[in-house]
């Protein structure tokens, strides 16, 4: 153990002094987290989206004041913003212009219109880049006018089904007793806990998962330099035990992931407002992302003859994992087969986990994610230990 | 000059025979291209997803069948309630929509029904069920009218909801008249195939990236002593810097013209006019390698220059423009992008691909790119002259 611990430290040392670790572990992830949330972190946010609506009330009579005082306990509830344009033409630049994602016209005459029994349109203008906005502005005023209508046609249908004429006073009534009737369909809102990362915390997570392969790659491509270099004789020759030389390098790739992983998470929290939730469940995924990196780098390092050869496996089986598992953009969230692919890499199961553990708020959230990515780690793991006493040869 | 062709040539054959550049070069690109198209090739429609619990009946798919009508909200059908709930939770479905099992009979009898909206607590699931409200509210809107007429003593329900959907329908004292405005900032990607506007970016990202990759050979080249040893024979600094430039540029051109043409061939991915194309990318293969001497120059460890080159490689890309379109950044972000050569070359591919320029329109663009490989190559040779030895 004294030995495993010797050569684990000798190592750590070395990385320290050519600060390769350093900047693999830390400054790589780091730098592309800020840059990634940064420039792509506006843009992906769902959380981040600004939504305004003009209206412009030509008519200024009762039932437009109606509309627009609709708009106004919407803009109160926070659902989006409603500014007032002086009039249509104002309105339809600020919707052309994108200033605003859409807006409401009421023309001149409207209320009167419609109180005069006759027909009334609210213009709706979408800015052309914000089809889905426009959809919301288009369905505001469609159930605005769909009760006005509702009404008048639940009169009609009275006058055709009795068959008999209304007069005004009886239509005001039987408006009242319409209108008092509730609505048969009513939409109850189920908040579903969000297990989607924000962008700053997806691209921390991301590029912490995907360097944290390459971290690890030192401690255990070192007993391949070992070899190289002929010190692996030198270590034999003493007694040390070929168990203790492989635990030592193993512990140098564990210390090596655990520190960098530790310094992102706090860093990118500090820096980039990442939300990573509950440390000790995070710190459940991170250990079990470090164990799942290490076992699938031992397995590469057992199966190779140089550490140039092992070092390039690595670095594409550490990219291609990434990519597949959704580091750069949310594969596992596409339909399909790649999607169920996606789910074969442990960075998969890493983020997924954290979305787990944000939406449950305790530590047990992180598994059964921790599991699977434990999992990869033991059976990689096992297969390189199965191989790897050929390695640990002079 | 043969002096500079056979160091170039080895310099080539040297980068080509590691096998994981092999990888980097030709099979990365081509799936991240893949995969990018599969992901975003079917753009970003609002994704709603509809459970029907229990025995489907007419009027629950004619709710199913109006959401779907709405243009900008594609329906996504789940037969897995909880399925689509994580899919909700995950980001995979901006909401959902479950309909009760009953709601058909619901309906026909007194009762109210409640249709349950599922959505993370976002300001955009605010939005949308407004909009599956109003949707909502027009399926209840004849089966309103019917019961007001049953509670007027004027029949069954049943009898009613014919007459009823008939005065809904014909009722329109007020209409919403929409229309779009403005000019879309989108509409030149519209037309793009799946695959074209990814395959500009990553032909620009990977040919960067794997040219700073390649200092880590210029960086062995100085620490191995093999420019020690060509120097010690008659041949001058300029012609082994000439060389080691001609070998990285190779590397480069190659990736550019392989991307290209393997999009073109495997995608049908449109580069537009040829010689403009062709011309983009030669010389942003020139600034790749001046980048790479550069870096060269700079590093004398092949594991820093390695990590730096990846943060630069993707970092200048992500600014660039090539992760995302410059288009929709920030005005802020859309100027500093301008510093980048990625912004630059992919301005030019836009201006061949999606307004049909050709090469006398990429011009600016074939310039402003020189000046980045002079600059870089100056540097580079100023400090090379210096330290090619060390």
């Amino acid at each position: 153990m004294r030995a495993a611990v010797l050569i684990s430290l000798k190592d750590l040392r070395q990385r320290m002094r050519d600060r390769s670790a350093f900047l693999w572990g830390i400054v790589a992830p780091l730098g592309l987290a800020a840059i990634f949330s940064l420039i792509l972190g506006g843009v992906a946010d769902p959380e981040t989206i600004d939504v305004s609506f003009a209206v412009a009330d030509e008519d200024g009579g009762r039932v437009a004041a109606g509309f627009v005082e609709q708009l106004r306990i919407l803009d109160e509830q926070g659902v989006m913003e409603i500014v007032e344009a002086a009039d249509a033409d104002e309105a339809e630049r600020l919707a052309a212009a994108g200033e605003v994602d859409a807006a409401f016209v009421l023309p001149r005459g409207f209320s009167a219109s419609i109180d005069a029994a006759g027909t009334a349109a609210i213009e709706v203008v979408g800015n052309v880049d914000s089809p889905t906005f426009a959809q919301v502005a288009r369905s505001i005023a469609e159930g605005f006018a769909g009760e006005i209508n509702t009404v008048t046609a639940a009169v009609f249908a009275y006058a055709s089904v009795a068959g008999e004429m209304v007069d005004a006073a009886q239509a005001a009534a039987l408006a009242d007793a319409a209108m008092a009737v509730p609505a048969p369909i009513v939409v109850t809102d189920a908040e579903a806990a969000s297990k989607q990362l924000s962008a700053a915390t997806f691209y921390s997570a991301g590029m912490a998962i995907l360097f944290l392969f390459l971290t690890v790659q030192f401690g255990v491509l070192g007993l391949l330099e070992e070899r190289q270099n002929q010190t692996l004789g030198r270590l034999l020759a003493a007694p040390i035990s070929r168990r203790a030389i492989i635990a030592g390098k193993a512990l140098t790739s564990f210390l090596l992931g655990v520190v960098s992983m530790t310094v992102l998470v706090a860093a990118t929290t500090l820096l980039f407002g990442a939300e990573w939730g509950n440390s000790l469940g995070v710190a459940i995924l991170v250990v079990a992302g470090v164990l799942a990196a290490i076992g699938i780098m031992f397995v590469i390092a057992a199966f190779a003859r140089t550490p140039e050869q092992a070092g390039n496996l690595q670095a594409i089986v550490a990219f291609l994992l990434a990519m597949l598992g959704g580091t750069f953009f949310p594969v596992m969230m596409m339909e399909g087969i790649i999607g169920r692919l996606s789910l074969l890499t442990p960075h998969a199961w890493f983020l997924r986990g954290l979305g787990d553990v944000a939406a449950g708020g305790s530590a047990g959230a992180a598994f059964p994610a921790a599991w699977y990515i434990l999992a990869f780690g033991v059976v990689t793991g096992g297969v390189a230990l199965t191989r790897i006493g050929k390695a640990v040869r002079p | 000059m043969r002096k500079v062709l056979s160091i170039g040539y080895v310099n080539t054959l040297r980068f080509l025979r590691e096998r994981s550049n092999l990888f980097f070069v030709f099979l990365f690109p081509m799936l991240i291209i893949l995969l990018l198209g599969f992901a975003f090739g079917s753009g970003f429609d609002t994704r709603l997803g509809v459970h029907v619990a229990g025995e489907e009946g007419p009027a629950a798919t004619e709710l199913v069948v109006a959401l779907d009508d709405l243009g900008a909200i594609e329906v996504v059908r789940y037969d897995d309630a909880d399925a689509m709930v994580e899919d909700v939770q995950r980001g995979g479905l901006d909401a959902a929509v479950s309909i009760p099992a009953g709601y058909d009979a619901a309906l026909a009898s007194e009762e109210i029904v409640a249709v349950e909206f599922v959505a993370r607590p976002t300001q955009n699931a605010q939005l949308l069920t407004q909009t599956v409200r109003e949707v909502v509210a027009e399926q209840g809107r004849p089966v309103r009218i019917a019961r007001f007429l049953a509670s007027q003593g004027l029949g069954g329900y049943g009898d009613l909801l014919p007459v009823a959907e008939e005065q809904a329908n014909a009722s329109n004292r007020v209409t919403v008249e929409s229309r779009e405005a403005g000019e879309s900032l989108f509409e030149e990607f519209q037309d793009l195939g799946a695959f074209d506007l990814s395959a500009s970016q990553q032909l620009v990202l990977f040919m960067f990236l794997t040219s700073l990759a390649a200092s880590a050979d210029l960086i062995q080249t100085r620490r191995l002593g093999v420019a020690r040893r060509m120097l010690s024979t008659p041949t001058s600094t300029g012609t082994v810097l000439a060389g080691e430039t001609a070998g990285r540029f190779t590397v480069a051109l190659t990736q550019g013209v392989y991307i290209m043409v393997g999009t073109l061939a495997i995608f049908g991915v449109d580069w537009g006019d040829p010689v403009g194309a062709v011309a983009i990318v030669v010389v942003f293969a020139l600034v790749g390698t001046g980048a790479a001497m550069l870096m060269g120059a700079l590093f004398s460890n092949d594991q820093q220059a390695g990590s730096i080159g990846v943060l630069l490689g993707l970092g200048l890309a992500a600014f660039g423009g090539a992760m995302a379109p410059i288009e929709i950044f920030p005005e802020v972000m859309q100027t500093l992008a301008k510093i980048t050569p990625h912004a630059w070359a992919i301005d030019g591919f836009a201006e061949l691909v999606r307004r049909d320029g050709t090469l006398v329109d990429v011009l600016p663009h074939l310039g402003v790119l020189a000046g980045f490989a002079l600059v870089f190559m100056s540097l580079a040779t100023w400090r090379l002259h210096r330290v090619l030895t060390r």
